[in-house]
């Protein structure tokens, strides 16, 4: 196939990640709600605080640097590039032209977008940025190398880190063929995500208790257009986390031409595999209260030893 | 009068005969000694703590316009809790006279901490210096009111305005070493809540030390309610919080019924009693919420909200007021309890209490909540007793104290009135806290239906003259859903208020939070806040 195509595909899947994500999370809002018994806002409420913010005016602290205006413009392009990556409906078999969808590259740039955002907490100047980021970032240290090597762990297999290459190879054989070291990596994965989707029992997006913020915290400072840019981030994140466990572990419905019932089944498949991870989050949420912070190591240090686990009996 | 009253009154004329004239008053069991030297004070503070009382409050008076022509400062005290159940109901206070020109006092601060916060309160708003206090800092002034202008004091005149002076920035401790970090936090914060600011030195995610500067909704309204008829004046006190109105009304309420004398009528004082409870109901159901909040439990919130406001409901649906705002009223109570009223109560009362065994379940069955709870924010009972913590604050440490029983009132003082069943926790943390209060709201639940159930007939309101007999003192305490609430008021010589002093449970405990937060880390903070769950704006007044 040529490089345009592929590039296009790309660009639209990553389109897909970018413009569904707010549902997602409305998704899991909705769903807390009516597990609290609450009605709750309906799922476009995260649409319309995106709008709304975007034609409010910015508020800046006066001791933020110019860099701290750049910030949530970077967060949003290292996120949205890393949606790039991500096969969500379309996993080619025959070999890629272009590398578009390393998933080393993927975590890079989920990495920097965290990176980017924690230095412009520290940039603002406010005690619950710093606060904030220097949490994000010891959390972001136990979560990304598990995350790594949970990818390692399905990488060996087929002897390549590229996402969609992974897919395409494991939609074939599907369940069928899992192993141990597929259950500890989806298991160390299932445990790593609210982490990295800024969840309940890590962190808690609800929260206005400044004292208590984790991702939150880092966003204080940001007003307007900027926090709606972070905000779609947020959004964004937790949707590629969410297709990445289905990329690695249920690469099935995935459409490898360009028909459109390949393609119809492909959506439906995404749909479901979406609304089945973002369902887990919604229960895990409203399940557990969030952990005291000098837990957080020791239950990310579970993922972390699956994680490893995993990796290592592949190789051994 | 009860023998336990007669032999602490005895001993109390043993340890400070020659030092202090004795007069009974303002109530029956009360005790006045008037100290003969103000500079005595310090040792007859130890004398009355050695015979087993326990400060209560202080509370200063500008007496320059009477005979006396002079400052006067009333250290109240109560037993303690190292006196013998049932404790004797009485109040001891101890008077001192200052010289107006140069009113000064040693301090007693250092060794009785609890009356730290009293004696800066009276440094700012009377201009009383106490000397050799541990923290003179200003308490209820903040940065840039001028020097030398104290509100309480009676020329001062509350209609002006004072041009700010500068001033440097909130004096606090400064804690020094490698990696430490003050974290500023408020008076504006990122929730819907009441203004306080909070420094904290930090280093890591540890708390070091606790600064917390309160008093940003002082309104005045001790002075405002100064120069007006008691009816007048209970409108503001009613006013003064939100979440303890029927509390702070009915103190102020009882205060001016001892002045004038009046009898409440029985079943007036049944209703009052109602009225507490529900208030303490709402108040504690409301704060399993808050504190699930704290520990980002989601059910837990959502369900506490939810119980609450069928609270809230029931209390509109009583009063037409979701804060029981109007019905208490000097002399008993302006409304009465229909039997429609009384079954509504009741499907309330049974659906609240369904629904926290079934959260209180939930929590304890939940180790991920529980973890939250265990062991952050401890409260020693030894901080607890000497800083006079009061209420859920204070029995979860293990202190046995509650105005309902320790100074019986309305139907609790009753022949017929139910008996208040006190409940203590010892650990002093969240968890503690947090079992108390279920504790407490189901013994509440018990108390309504007792009292719904006994309910007297008969009138509901006596007459209470509108001008009050002059220079009559009223001396109270009421068990708020926060703790013992302290009111003393005076009348002036023309039957109108001449000063009112409110010690709420907040303000008695406030100083301990920064003691339990110690104990934990700043994300976990919130969570012991609100496990005291204290007000701002009846400890600002």
């Amino acid at each position: 196939m040529k490089v345009a195509a592929h590039i296009a595909v790309a660009l639209a899947q990553a389109g897909l990640l970018v413009l569904l994500g707010p549902l997602v999370t409305g998704f899991v809002q909705k769903l807390k709600a009516r597990l609290q018994c609450r009605q709750g806002a309906d799922l476009w409420q995260p649409y319309r605080d995106l709008w709304k913010l975007l034609r409010k005016g910015t508020v800046q602290s006066d001791t933020a640097s110019p860099f701290f205006q750049v910030v949530p413009v970077l967060a949003l392009a290292a996120t949205v590039v890393s949606a790039t990556m991500m096969p969500v409906l379309w996993a080619p078999t025959d070999i890629v032209p272009v590398p578009l969808g390393d998933a080393i590259l993927l975590l890079a740039l989920l990495a920097l977008a965290r990176f980017v955002t924690a230095i412009g907490a520290f940039d603002a100047g406010g005690a619950f940025g710093g606060m904030g980021a220097s949490r994000e970032m010891t959390v972001g240290l136990l979560v990304e190398p598990a995350l790594m090597m949970v990818v390692f762990s399905i990488a060996v297999v087929g002897g390549t880190t590229d996402l969609g290459d992974i897919a395409a190879r494991r939609s074939t054989l599907a369940a069928l063929s899992w192993q141990a070291p597929d259950l500890l990596a989806l298991f160390a994965l299932l445990v790593l995500i609210p982490a990295e989707a800024g969840r309940i029992p890590v962190d808690n997006p609800d929260t206005h208790l400044e004292l208590t913020m984790l991702h939150e915290g880092m966003l204080l400072e940001h007003s307007g257009p900027g926090l709606a840019c972070l905000a779609l981030a947020t959004h964004t994140r937790q949707l590629i986390v969410i297709n990445l466990v289905a990329a690695l572990f249920l690469p099935v419905g995935m459409a490898h031409g360009m028909s459109p019932v390949e393609l119809a089944v492909a959506l439906a498949a995404f749909a479901a595999k979406t609304l089945v991870l973002a369902t887990f989050l919604g229960v895990v949420e409203s399940s557990y209260a969030k952990l005291r912070f000098f837990r957080v190591p020791q239950f990310l240090g579970l993922g972390l030893l699956c994680a490893f686990l995993s990796l290592a009996l592949r190789i051994l | 009068m009860a023998d336990s009253t007669l032999t602490l009154e005895s001993e109390i004329r043993l340890r400070l005969a020659g030092r202090a004239g004795f007069e009974h008053g303002p109530g029956p069991h009360d005790l006045t000694v008037r100290l003969a030297h103000a500079t005595d004070v310090p040792a007859a503070v130890a004398e009355l703590g050695a015979a087993g009382l326990t400060l209560a409050m202080l509370v200063a008076t500008d007496e320059e316009a009477t005979a006396e022509r002079d400052l006067k400062v009333r250290y109240i005290f109560e037993p303690g809790v190292g006196t013998t159940l049932p404790r004797p109901d009485t109040f001891v206070t101890l008077v001192a006279a200052l010289d107006p020109a140069h009113p000064q006092l040693p301090s007693i601060a250092a060794n009785v901490p609890a009356a730290n916060w009293h004696e800066r309160e009276a440094q700012d708003l009377f201009g009383i210096v106490f000397t050799d206090h541990p923290e003179p800092n200003s308490l209820v002034l903040h940065d840039g009111w001028p020097r030398g202008l104290y509100p309480l004091r009676k020329r001062f005149d509350a209609r002006q305005r004072p041009v700010v002076e500068p001033a440097e920035e909130f004096p606090h401790l400064r804690v020094e070493g490698e990696g430490v970090l003050e974290v500023p936090v408020g008076p504006i914060h990122a929730g819907i809540i009441e203004p306080g600011h909070f420094r904290f030195s930090t280093v890591g995610e540890r708390i070091l030390h606790l600064d917390p500067r309160l008093f940003y909704t002082h309104r005045g309204l001790e002075k405002r309610v100064e120069g007006l008829t008691a009816g007048d004046a209970f409108y503001v006190v009613e006013r003064i919080c939100g979440v303890c109105s029927v509390a702070h009304g009915l103190g102020f309420c009882e205060a001016t019924e001892q002045i004038a004398g009046v009898e409440v009528p029985s079943r007036a004082r049944a209703i009052r009693t109602l009225a507490l409870e529900l208030e303490r109901l709402y108040n504690h159901v409301g704060d399993l919420g808050n504190i699930a909040a704290g520990a980002s439990y989601h059910y837990g919130t959502s369900a506490g909200a939810r119980m609450k406001e069928a609270l809230q409901q029931l209390n509109e649906r009583l009063t037409g007021n979701r804060f029981l705002r109007g019905l208490v009223t000097p002399g008993g109570v302006r409304l009465d309890l229909t039997s429609e009223l009384v079954q509504s109560i009741e499907g309330v009362l049974a659906a609240t209490a369904e629904g926290l065994e079934n959260l209180m379940n939930r929590i304890e069955n939940a180790p991920s909540v529980l973890d939250r709870l265990d062991t952050t924010g401890i409260l020693a009972r030894q901080d607890a007793i000497n800083l006079g913590v009061t209420g859920v604050a204070a029995r979860a440490s293990g202190v046995d104290r509650d105005a309902r029983r320790d100074h019986p009132h309305a139907a609790y003082a009753d022949a017929a009135g139910p008996r208040v069943a006190v409940v203590t926790e010892t650990d002093g943390d969240v968890h503690a806290r947090l079992t108390l209060r279920v504790a407490e709201a189901r013994e509440s639940l018990r108390l309504i239906r007792a009292l719904l159930s006994g309910l007297p007939s008969g009138a509901l309101c006596a007459a209470v003259p509108g001008v009050l007999p002059p220079w009559g003192i009223g001396l109270r305490a009421i068990e708020s859903p926060r703790g013992a609430a302290v009111h003393w008021l005076r009348a002036d010589g023309a039957g109108r208020i001449d000063r009112y002093h409110l010690r709420s449970a907040s303000y008695a405990n406030w100083p301990a939070v920064p003691l339990a937060a110690q104990t934990a880390i700043i994300p976990d903070f919130p969570l012991v806040n609100k496990s005291f769950e204290l007000c701002y704006s009846c400890t600002d007044r």
